[in-house]
């Protein structure tokens, strides 16, 4: 599992995946950080703009809209101030080593 | 301000109202259909072409089976067009006529009233029948993108019409002779129609989707996927060939192996959709959804009897083919499918943007594991009973499977209703 982070702030990067672990993939049952879902946060300071890029385990998920819906609302929660994009997309697909460790035992492996 | 973009789209889901309905009709079907067999465990040894076979049958293909297929499809349209719904006003009307229409089909064939009543039931089911196909018509047009899966689900909308329009046809036929024959000799195309064109199409097209996405698989074969299109309704095409122009019954071996190929490698398609799934760990729905794949062999072995003792007309033989099909795969494949797709439409309905603010019940939350445990391992053990009594022709063993299959039918209920009323958890 590896996000791609633009901040010089990391605390803003903690803050951000905190409330993203509290995001929860309701098939799998597991949040969408360890799940590998999220690819990017690029946070741009001085426009107090935030771009998450984020991936589904399938393009066909009939939660998608759920998911995605979900995690906007977490980053306006932790960011209220701040312009917030929540950026959709299968390239590169998801795959199983998006997964993190924790996540990975989660789903029996 | 918030945006969602990129280059790939949300599947858009259908409103848990248009659903919903169909879900609850067909959970009722499937009690009464469990009663009535129970009732009439006797007609095994009579000629399919009675009340009492016939209403069974047509509880079981219509309440039952078409209604939950009707809203799974409903809600599933975009998962496998890549579109959307195209009109939730069609889709209440396809719930209006064929719910109204069934009952009439059902008490007709129960009294033997072949007139007035089965003849607007028939035509009631078969608007119904037009609504949906004109949805399932429009959206994929719409859509855009016409896959393996979009055919699969638009060719069984269209066998779905053959079948009812053939089964309207032949219910005027009672009173007023229309065809060249008398009704009878149709009812196994009326019957194939349906089982293979509608049932088998459509199952097999939602299936190869849906099984790999809750398994978390990303095994995908459309080569082998357009094989199975191609042998399903070339084996349905080739029946009716043979039936039409009265070719000796060893041709129907030909239709009945193309049947039996596309069911294999659609089996093969899902074990390897298994072998390479990311989540280990397999619920019970998908393990009764994976049973149901295997049960679709089961009548294969039954038609071989029905082929190899058909100048003998072995009545228990013949039933048990209908009995393997629609108490045995299809219901196998609703008890499962129901207990993954209904849940989620609740969760929607329930929990919808508010699982940010932490962890909501999971879907499969929404039910009791253990009832469902129950249902499924009674429903096994009744569905076991009643074939070996059918074949040995023992009214106990068929009575005690057909009181099994009526639990099963009231535990299903009483678990989709827990589903049905569930109430959002504070989070």
């Amino acid at each position: 599992m590896s996000i791609n982070v633009t901040t010089n702030n990391q605390d803003k990067c903690t803050e951000a995946l905190s409330g993203l672990y509290n995001v929860y993939d309701p098939e799998v049952g597991l949040n969408v950080v360890d799940l590998g879902l999220i690819y990017q946060l690029d946070f741009n300071d001085d426009e107090k703009q935030l771009d998450a890029t984020m991936t589904l385990t399938t393009q066909f998920c009939p939660m998608g809209e759920s998911i995605t819906g979900d995690v906007t609302q977490s980053l306006t929660t932790t960011f209220p101030e701040w312009k917030i994009n929540v950026n959709l997309t299968f390239d590169p697909p998801w795959d199983y080593s998006k997964i993190s460790p924790a996540g990975k035992e989660f789903l029996g492996h | 301000m918030l945006a969602l973009g990129g280059p790939g789209n949300l599947q858009q889901t259908t409103s848990y109202k248009v659903v919903l309905p169909f879900y609850v009709y067909a959970g009722i079907s499937f009690i009464v259909g469990t009663i009535m067999l129970l009732l009439h465990t006797d007609v095994i040894q009579s000629h399919y072409f009675n009340p009492f076979t016939l209403a069974i049958t047509h509880v079981m293909a219509l309440g039952w089976g078409l209604m939950i297929i009707f809203g799974a499809s409903h809600q599933l349209v975009p998962v496998l067009i890549e579109g959307k719904l195209d009109s939730n006003s069609l889709a209440y009307a396809t719930f209006l006529f064929a719910g109204i229409g069934i009952p009439f089909i059902v008490a007709g064939f129960y009294g033997f009233n072949l007139g007035w009543m089965i003849q607007t039931g028939a035509v009631l089911v078969n608007i119904g029948v037009l609504c949906y196909l004109a949805n399932i018509l429009t959206s994929a047009f719409k859509s855009g993108k016409h896959d393996v899966h979009s055919w699969f689900v638009v060719t069984a909308a269209l066998w779905l019409f053959a079948t009812t329009f053939l089964g309207l046809l032949l219910v005027l036929n009672f009173t007023k002779p229309l065809l060249p024959s008398d009704s009878v000799a149709y009812l196994t195309i009326h019957a194939h129609l349906g089982i293979v064109g509608w049932f088998l199409l459509l199952v097999i097209g939602v299936a190869s989707r849906l099984i790999p996405m809750f398994l978390i698989s990303k095994y995908t074969n459309n080569k082998s996927l357009w094989w199975i299109y191609v042998l399903i309704n070339s084996s349905l095409i080739s029946f009716l060939f043979f039936k039409l122009f009265n070719l000796d019954s060893y041709f129907y071996y030909i239709s009945m192996i193309m049947a039996l190929a596309a069911i294999l490698l659609f089996t093969r398609h899902i074990k390897r959709a298994h072998k390479v799934r990311i989540r280990k760990n397999v619920d019970e729905q998908m393990k009764i959804s994976l049973l149901s794949v295997l049960q679709m062999l089961l009548p294969f072995v039954v038609l071989i009897a029905v082929l190899f003792l058909l100048p003998t007309e072995k009545n228990n033989i013949i039933l048990l083919y209908g009995f393997c099909i629609f108490f045995g795969w299809l219901t196998a494949i609703i008890l499962g499918m129901t207990f993954k797709t209904l849940p989620f439409i609740i969760w929607n309905r329930t929990y919808h943007k508010k699982a940010h603010a932490g962890k909501t019940p999971a879907p499969k939350e929404l039910f009791n594991p253990r009832i469902y445990n129950a249902m499924a391992i009674i429903y096994v053990v009744g569905f076991v009973i009643f074939i070996v009594g059918i074949v040995l022709i023992n009214n106990v063993l068929l009575k005690t499977g057909a009181i099994a299959l009526l639990i099963t039918a009231l535990l299903y209920v009483f678990n989709t209703t827990i589903a049905l009323t569930h109430k959002p958890k504070k989070i």
